[in-house]
């Protein structure tokens, strides 16, 4: 130890005098850094993040610089849910985002948004309201540590959009023209990655199926049946589950969202307020032990699942398990989200666009007059074909084979019609 | 007494507070600082040979030093008695002198010595320190019937976190060996209480003998160092708040240390085996615990051993008897070859007493090797 303190150490409070202590200084001090302005070195214009160019540019005078992305991948660093950490949570003490940002509320959804200072939007990426309140910014969420960047590009995002509405004749096809669905707004939003060990034992009964042959005096003869066997069984399952993602908002469906969930936690980079710039980003609404709460339900579902599958048999009754969880870890980052927000005959709808591999997910409305009229197209031959094999049936005796045509034509075109209807409603209802 | 010995003598009984006079054993070695007017017939740690008296300079010595400590023999007389009780009474064929009496009757106080060392040290440090933190987690019961029920449950873990720094501290009486046969006398009596020490008076350890370290400053040092690493090591995790240290490393520089003494209690006593040769015991002055080689007296055994051989001598001669007179009256002659067995089984068991008395020195002479 020729120069003390060595580079990396900072000194701490010390209980005894004449001893000096020094710990390790944190490891991300740019995370806790303060506020930070992005503004163009050259012509002091606003900088923003350009997801086509991975940095920092300048719309103004072309100014470029590149964003530090540290991957960090699955070997992010992962919190323990220690007393401390759950008190704070619940308590939303400290943390920031590291770049000042003001927060919207929108009153017609109750969405909120943080967004850059002096960003000119005023209407909510959710439900395309202009309706909203701009307030100041809480600064009391508890501060991502890490995040995915956004891969897909705006212009990229609307073709995958422009493909996806065109692979349905049941949308309307006025909804292609709709100005406001190629205004996609790329969003930060806030997951929940948890991982824990999942230990369990069980015991249940299970069943067999076993067929039994005996001679049955009142029948007088040998007779075949088959009943069920049930023995207790037990077993013991342990299961290492990573990331299970849990959204960190309740504002927008999670059904939606669940169908773009499908992220590379290998992608994630440590938080660097650049990412941010000119972005929107979402604070979560849904605090971490409730997030906790709903994370351990999924694991202890897939652990209950892993057990009954270790049954010899599907036939399974009185099961019981106990369930313990060890090494629970979280993580709080940011994922790369495109939402749109649509109005089409007074009705709201939202498109979301995974931001790192494009899935697409959101809710169309369907056009009704389109299903109507294939389902008549559906049902007309076969009760064309009918009617004119019983009026020829009633004639001349010779409608039998042109009836039974017509009849099996309508149960064909029925069938196909309530598949339709369902899929027409299904969408209608997403 | 010339001139310069009376001066070193005068210059001992004031750094001693008491007429004092220094004496070694030519025996065994062990040298003592002794009451000038109770200078005893034997040595107290021995008792093969007279202590002699030497001249020494109590300046020039830094053993001669008086202690600064010292702990007070606090073991009951019941204890010490039922100590030397179960010692004497605990085997089979015990040399006819180890008895309670005289044990009881020719015990001696005596003070064993150890280094206290103070200082101060400047040096840099490192360690890794742990800090224990709670975490919540959970414990989950599934019935078909009843559904989940859940609990959560606190467990505590430990961090471990690396920590340096420098020290600037002062130490008081770290203690380091002052006899070469330390350990082994601890390993036999089992560690003192320092911790209930207190300031050393010559009223205090009037009436026993105090022993001389063997091991000087020099020699000790090294223990004293780990002594002091200890005692910074532990303040060092005291002053990072933490729970636990290890891995501690430093760089010391110490400055004006001071050595002085601690003196442990301990009675000695002996028995005299078959040679006529004296056995020592020691007890520790505060638990009352006694250590000494049980020796079995050879003689006794050998005693023994006759005492059978005649018992079987005389079953065999009957059983001779009996055969004879089984001529007369053939039935006997069921006795009699009874009898001779016995005699035989006897006779064997003769060698009983001489066996156990060679195992038990056996084994106590692998005791004192170790």
């Amino acid at each position: 130890m020729d120069i003390f303190p060595p580079a990396g150490y900072i000194p701490t409070a010390s209980t005894i005098e004449g001893i000096e202590v020094y710990q390790p200084a944190p490891a991300e001090p740019a995370v806790e850094a303060g506020v930070t302005d992005f503004v163009c070195p050259q012509c002091g214009a606003t900088t923003a993040y350009s997801v086509a160019e991975g940095g920092l540019k300048c719309s103004h005078c072309g100014y470029y610089e590149a964003a530090q992305a540290t991957v960090v991948g699955k070997a992010a660093e992962q919190l323990e849910f220690t007393v401390e950490t759950l008190e704070k949570a619940s308590a939303a003490e400290k943390h920031g985002w590291g770049e000042e940002r003001q927060e919207i509320e929108c009153q017609n959804c109750g969405a909120c948004t943080a967004i850059p200072l002096g960003s000119l939007t005023h209407t909510c990426p959710f439900c395309g309201s202009n309706k909203v309140i701009q307030r100041q910014a809480s600064q009391d969420m508890l501060r991502p540590r890490y995040l995915i960047p956004f891969r897909v590009d705006t212009a990229a995002c609307q073709q995958i959009v422009a493909r996806w509405l065109s692979s349905s004749w049941m949308t309307p096809s006025a909804l292609r023209r709709l100005a406001s669905l190629k205004a996609f707004v790329p969003v930060y939003l806030p997951f929940w990655a948890f991982h824990a060990v999942t230990k369990a034992t069980w015991s249940a009964e299970v069943g067999h199926t076993v067929t039994e042959r005996h001679y049955s005096p009142s029948q007088k003869r040998w007779v075949t049946r088959i009943k069920t066997v049930w023995r207790r069984e037990s077993g013991s399952v342990r299961l290492n589950i990573d990331d299970v993602l849990v959204e960190g908002t309740s504002k927008l469906s999670a059904l939606l969202l669940g169908q773009i969930k499908n992220f590379d936690l290998r992608g994630l980079v440590s938080y660097e307020a650049k990412f941010l710039a000119g972005m929107h980003a979402r604070a979560y609404d849904v605090p971490l032990e409730a997030a906790w709460a709903t994370g351990r339900e999924r694991m202890r579902e897939r652990t209950r699942l892993a057990c009954r599958q270790q049954a010899s048999s599907s036939q399974i009754r009185n099961f019981g398990m106990s369930l313990d969880f060890s090494d629970e870890t979280w993580r709080y980052i940011l994922l790369p989200v495109y939402v749109a927000a649509y109005t089409y005959q007074n009705d709201l709808f939202q498109v979301f666009v995974n931001g790192q591999n494009g899935a697409i997910a959101g809710q169309r409305p369907v056009d009704w007059g389109k299903v109507w009229l294939a389902i008549a197209a559906l049902l007309s031959p076969g009760v064309l074909l009918s009617l004119i094999g019983l009026v020829t049936l009633l004639l001349g005796g010779v409608g039998v084979i042109v009836s039974g045509i017509g009849f099996i034509l309508l149960a064909i075109g029925v069938g196909i019609a309530i598949w339709l209807y369902s899929q027409a409603t299904q969408m209608d209802d997403a | 007494m010339d001139e310069t010995a009376s001066s070193a003598v005068s210059s001992l009984d004031l750094a001693w507070g008491q007429p004092s006079t220094l004496a070694i054993c030519e025996q065994c070695d062990w040298a003592f600082v002794v009451a000038a007017e109770s200078l005893p017939p034997q040595c107290p740690h021995c008792f093969r040979a007279s202590l002699t008296p030497i001249e020494a300079s109590a300046d020039l010595l830094p053993r001669l030093r008086p202690p600064e400590l010292m702990l007070p023999f606090t073991v009951s007389e019941a204890a010490v008695l039922q100590a030397i009780q179960n010692f004497a009474q605990g085997g089979w064929f015990a040399p006819r002198d180890l008895t309670p009496r005289n044990l009881h009757a020719r015990l001696q106080r005596i003070y064993l010595p150890m280094w206290l060392v103070d200082g101060k040290v400047e040096a840099q440090w490192q360690a890794e320190v742990d800090f224990d933190y709670e975490v919540v987690s959970h414990q989950n019961l599934y019935s078909d019937s009843r559904g989940w029920r859940e609990h959560a449950v606190t467990e505590k873990r430990i961090r471990w976190e690396r920590r340096l720094g420098r020290l600037r501290r002062a130490y008081a009486n770290v203690l380091a060996p002052a006899m070469e046969e330390h350990a082994h006398i601890l390993r036999q009596l089992g560690a003192f209480a320092v911790e209930r020490s207190q300031a050393a008076t010559p009223q205090g350890y009037a009436g026993a003998l105090v022993r001389l370290p063997n091991r000087l400053p020099q020699d000790a040092w090294s223990d004293a160092q780990a002594g002091f690493q200890a005692a910074a090591a532990a303040e060092c995790q005291q002053a990072a708040a933490a729970q636990h240290i290890r891995a501690y490393q430093w760089t010391p520089k110490f400055s004006d240390l001071n050595w002085t003494l601690l003196l442990l209690p301990v009675l000695t006593s002996y028995y005299l085996d078959d040679e006529r040769q004296p056995v020592t015991v020691m007890l520790h002055g505060q638990s009352g615990r006694l250590s000494g080689l049980r020796r079995a007296s050879m003689k006794r055994a050998q005693t023994a051993a006759l005492w059978i051989g005649a018992i079987a001598t005389l079953i065999f001669v009957l059983s001779v008897l009996l055969a004879g007179a089984a001529l007369f009256f053939p039935p006997l002659l069921v006795l009699a070859g009874a009898g001779m067995l016995l005699a035989g089984v006897v006779g064997l068991s003769a060698v009983i007493p001489l066996l156990v008395s060679w195992n038990v020195n056996r084994k106590n002479r692998q005791a004192a090797s170790l």
